[in-house]
């Protein structure tokens, strides 16, 4: 298993004070990691369904990641998370699994597939905010702008993109909370 | 989108969230100011408070209903995050100092008194207003709890309940005049007790993350 728990802690560390470049690094580190949870619990759901409950993990880690402390472990915590989001998954989908925490430890990570089928349920969601915000986190993330460029190409300050972002992203995990199915 | 997308769209929000110790500080001071305020407008003091405040078997309502606070919010406090554990055991030690300052107080009263004690003159009065002065406290708590992550929604909001309970009963122990324990343990508890069935079904679906 690459990265150990400390370059993951350092990543989220730096990333909480502001370092979007870290903090994406610590994202596209874990993301494999939580994938490849995801699927050995989630065997019957199918990899299309599993990687709607990966992103539901990245969204949780990042709405959730000032719970983590930092003068602790980052694995038990991400951990955790994962796991909730994953009992949460199949609860949802009417089935109730047990998810102990202990056996993470030894499970391969999983890298993305080549398959670039989009995931429909994020796309969903987005679709449930409204056009302003939905057209920030598309720019944001199809497009790879940052705030400052999607402020300037939508004719809004800095500021106004990034609490529109912010707040887009905790309607997004309320959504999911509701919508979820 | 694509995870990756998703991603790049994550790693660009670097707005903090509040931590709940911060929410708390903010909305505790409050919750109380109107839990008292409600109190003193409504019922007011009991006139020999001062006396209340420092002998035994008064003094009772304030050391259990203060401890089942601290304890409760201590355990609410290690569940905020994913992976905390807490010793729920210890919700045990304000538990059973109730019931045994319940059985005292069967023991010193006398049999044909045990009727008139359970039932004071005030039980009603305490069944309300216990959990209206809980309420802000409660919401306080929920609020707080709320920021956090925590694993089990509905254990969290009980624990909720029972700190904020404990607040609600500790306030309106400032006005109430039954000393006998075989009324306010009886009574408060049923009264804490319904705050925190309450919680637990509030926090069961605002604690969801």
């Amino acid at each position: 298993m690459n990265g150990s728990d400390d370059d993951w802690a350092a990543l989220l560390r730096a990333g909480m004070d502001g370092d979007s470049r870290s903090y994406r690094a610590f994202l596209s580190a874990i993301s494999p990691v939580i994938r490849g949870i995801v699927r050995a619990r989630g065997r019957m759901l199918g990899d299309a369904q599993c990687e709607d409950v990966v992103q539901d993990v990245l969204l949780a880690v990042h709405t959730k990641r000032h719970t983590w402390r930092q003068d602790a472990p980052l694995r038990p915590w991400l951990y955790a998370i994962t796991r909730h989001k994953v009992v949460d998954a199949f609860r949802a989908r009417g089935a109730a699994i047990a998810v102990p925490v202990e056996d993470f430890s030894d499970v391969l990570e999983a890298p993305a597939d080549a398959d670039p089928t989009e995931r429909r349920d994020m796309e969903k969601l987005i679709g449930m905010l409204d056009d302003r915000s939905a057209g920030i986190v598309r720019l944001i993330g199809f497009e790879g702008h940052t705030t400052a460029e999607t402020g300037a190409k939508l004719g809004m300050s800095e500021g106004a993109v990034r609490v529109a972002l912010h707040r887009a992203f905790k309607t997004l995990s309320r959504l999911r909370e509701r919508h979820v199915e | 989108m694509k995870t990756d997308d998703l991603i790049s769209a994550l790693a660009q929000d670097s707005e903090p969230e509040a931590h709940p110790a911060r929410v708390l500080a903010y909305a505790l001071p409050p919750a109380l100011l109107v839990s008292a305020g409600l109190m003193w407008a409504y019922l007011g003091l009991r006139g020999d408070l001062g006396n209340a405040l420092t002998t035994f078997p008064p003094l009772w309502r304030h050391v259990l209903t203060l401890g089942l606070f601290g304890v409760a919010a201590a355990m609410g406090w290690r569940l905020l995050r994913p992976e905390g554990r807490a010793p729920l055991l210890t919700l045990l030690v304000p538990a059973l100092a109730a019931v045994a300052v319940l059985v005292w107080g069967i023991l010193s009263t006398p049999q044909e008194g045990w009727q008139m004690a359970l039932q004071g003159k005030t039980q009603m009065v305490c069944l309300i207003w216990v959990p209206l002065l809980s309420v802000a406290p409660v919401a306080a708590f929920l609020l707080a709890f709320r920021q956090g992550a925590p694993d089990r929604p509905a254990l969290s909001g009980a624990l909720a309940g029972l700190a904020g309970g404990g607040l609600g009963a500790a306030v309106y122990a400032l006005h109430c005049i039954e000393d006998n324990p075989m009324f306010f343990v009886t009574w408060y508890g049923v009264a804490i007790a319904g705050v925190t069935l309450a919680a637990s079904v509030i926090g069961a679906r605002i604690l969801r993350w």
